[in-house]
């Protein structure tokens, strides 16, 4: 397999099933290779499947039918919980539309969270959270508690979070759906740096504008890929 | 990082989240408390009964045995038992080294212008060995003031106090018992002991005859102190004692005995079974309550598990184990019944005291209440917090993060 290819998807199938044991298809037969340090955004209409398949990618369902490989290793068939936290811990980020911030903890607390869970030192990880934080611009709010964020500011938090394990991949699922615009575009340069970084990003979004700062669009419908290199028209 | 620095610090997000709700928190200790604090007391008067078991039964030697008329079973008067049964079985039981009738009964005692109803024993000269009671002032009852009818009195130690108040040198003086003139001829040591259920200080000796004839007459309870040569015999001592009171009250085959015997052995144990009732009795209570408590704190520990549904997908999204949540969650819910359970100790061992001041009941603290309280507290907490949080621990990670 090429050695590129961060994250490989074959015939996914994914099904809910309702209390009645309705099945419900969601994804019908994904086909997805993205390159390693590639921004691809994730767009469709709503209940084409895109959050689905980013929580697939995240490792956060299990797949019903197919393969996925990451980093060339299958990975479709794992079940095992220390295993799958221990790639959402330390191969991931997460960043989500509402932020999901802790609104116990201080925004310094929030971003070490996932090093905790690693088991690094609690002098190590606030180093490293602080310096995150700083780089966003939030060295002043450190000790803030989410509420006493503005969006912007908490999604640049929730970034630094995704951020502090030093992941490969990135998964945003709408991550200006909350934002203002001019918000929404200072995170997508944030973004631009994790392609310097040499992050593999995926998103979902359904704004034009934020989707054109990715590489390449891969548009959904009905749970599967329509389109690989989707082009925006050029009214945007 | 090692696993005890990052428990440590679970434990401290688990602080944390109790902190911030703290009346729900306190609420869900309370049952804790309570029941924690029923365990202290439940054991508390466990051992205050069992105390006074002993103390009451510390008079009587292991080898002695009480032998009473029979008053049960419609049988009431028709019992031959007699204090003279003593000498015989004296003479006819080879087990029996001593043996000696006592009548019991109250009396009105009058000194100058103090009065007071006190507890009036007729014993032989015997008695006193038996019982090992000791002279502190004067002499004791002899046998030639029982077959003379003499009319002296031989005082417990807290009947001087009571009749003379301040007098010391009491000896030769001259008391008036159920009205009949008496004098005070010794004052016995002071014991602390406990017959049944008056005090052996409290009590006024007096010769048998004396005491039968002008004090308290019919209405006395009689009965034969005996003592068995040998601890190991006082089963046989028993049989002897049983066939020889049968022959002497000539009762066919068909007859009951009308008569008890008792040794200080059984009497004990049956003391010892009621106490332990007791406290089988309050153990139950404390452990239903504190089984209520732990089903309060599961009830709150779903509670907070629904509420912090989201926080759960999250802690999952960004790498959180299920150990790592089960870990919190149940931390959370022993934090709250162990402190609970340290309130319930603090709150048993400040009343113990207390209730013990007002003589109510008798208390003693002991080391178990604590510890079985403390280690049920934490039982509790871990038992009933621990499915919330294995259901915590297994919620699906998209549906958590779903929830708001």
């Amino acid at each position: 397999m090429d050695k590129d290819i961060e994250i490989k998807l074959e015939k996914v199938h994914k099904s809910y099933f309702l209390a009645n044991e309705e099945e419900i298809p969601v994804l019908n037969g994904i086909d997805l290779e993205i390159k390693k340090g590639e921004f691809v955004a994730l767009m469709g209409e709503s209940g084409s499947g895109k959050t689905t398949l980013l929580n697939i990618i995240g490792c956060l369902h299990p797949l019903s039918k197919g393969k996925y490989f990451l980093t060339g290793e299958d990975i479709g068939k794992v079940r095992d919980d220390f295993t799958l936290a221990f790639i959402r811990n330390k191969k991931m980020g997460f960043i989500f539309q509402q932020f999901n911030l802790y609104s116990r903890l201080t925004a310094l607390k929030n971003v070490a969270l996932p090093a905790l869970y690693a088991g690094v030192d609690k002098e190590i990880r606030e180093k490293k959270a602080t310096e995150l934080l700083k780089s966003v611009g939030m060295g002043e709010r450190l000790r803030h508690k989410p509420t006493e964020l503005s969006g912007g500011q908490q999604q640049r938090v929730a970034v630094c979070r995704a951020l502090v394990n030093d992941p490969e991949i990135i998964l945003a699922d709408e991550p200006t759906g909350a934002l203002d615009s001019k918000s929404g575009m200072a995170l997508m340069k944030i973004f631009k740096d994790f392609k310097q970084q040499g992050r593999t990003v995926v998103m979902v979004t359904h704004t034009a504008e934020v989707a054109k700062f990715a590489d390449r669009i891969v548009y959904m419908r009905d749970g599967i890929v329509t389109d690989h290199n989707y082009k925006l028209t050029s009214n945007y | 990082m090692t696993k005890e620095n990052m428990t440590l610090e679970i434990i401290k997000m688990s602080f944390e989240s109790l902190l911030a709700k703290k009346s729900r928190t306190f609420l869900s200790m309370l049952g804790v408390i309570i029941g924690v604090s029923t365990v202290i007391a439940v054991f508390a008067i466990g051992q205050g009964a069992q105390n006074t078991v002993n103390e009451q039964f510390q008079g009587l030697s292991a080898n002695s045995i009480l032998i009473m008329g029979n008053m049960g079973r419609g049988n009431i008067g028709s019992s031959k038992f007699a204090l003279s049964d003593a000498k015989v079985i004296l003479e006819e039981a080879d087990h029996i080294s001593q043996a000696t009738g006592i009548i019991q009964g109250e009396a009105t005692v009058v000194y100058a212008s103090e009065s007071d109803s006190l507890s009036v024993m007729g014993v032989e000269g015997a008695y006193f060995d038996i019982s090992s009671l000791e002279i502190f002032q004067g002499r004791l009852i002899n046998n030639e003031d029982v077959s003379g009818n003499e009319r002296v009195v031989v005082l417990g130690s807290g009947v001087v106090e009571t009749l003379f108040g301040e007098e010391t040198d009491v000896i030769g003086k001259e008391i008036k018992v159920a009205s009949k003139q008496m004098e005070v001829v010794g004052v016995l040591k002071e014991t602390g002991r406990q017959l049944g259920m008056s005090s052996v200080d409290e009590t006024i000796y007096a010769p048998q005859t004396t005491a039968e004839k002008s004090i308290i007459g019919g209405r006395a309870m009689k009965m034969i102190n005996t003592t068995v040569d040998n601890v190991d015999n006082v089963e046989l001592a028993t049989e002897e004692i049983t066939s020889i009171l049968r022959e002497q009250h000539k009762l066919k085959n068909s007859q009951e005995d009308d008569f008890r015997i008792m040794d200080a052995g059984s009497m004990v144990g049956a003391a010892q079974e009621s106490a332990q009732l007791m406290s089988i009795l309050l153990t139950l209570i404390a452990a239903i309550t504190l089984l209520v408590s732990g089903i309060g704190i599961m009830n709150v520990m779903f509670v907070t598990v629904a509420e912090r549904t989201k926080e759960i997908g999250i802690a999952k999204a960004i790498g959180g184990k299920r150990a790592d949540i089960l870990q919190q969650f149940l931390f959370e819910s022993v934090i709250l019944s162990m402190i609970g359970g340290i309130i319930g100790i603090i709150i048993g061992q400040i009343a113990i005291p207390i209730i013990s001041n007002l003589n109510l009941m008798a208390l003693a603290s002991s080391i178990t209440g604590p510890v079985i309280g403390f280690s049920f507290s934490v039982v509790v907490g871990v038992i009933f917090g621990f499915y919330p949080a294995f259901k915590a621990s297994r919620l699906d990670p998209v549906d958590a993060l779903r929830s708001e």
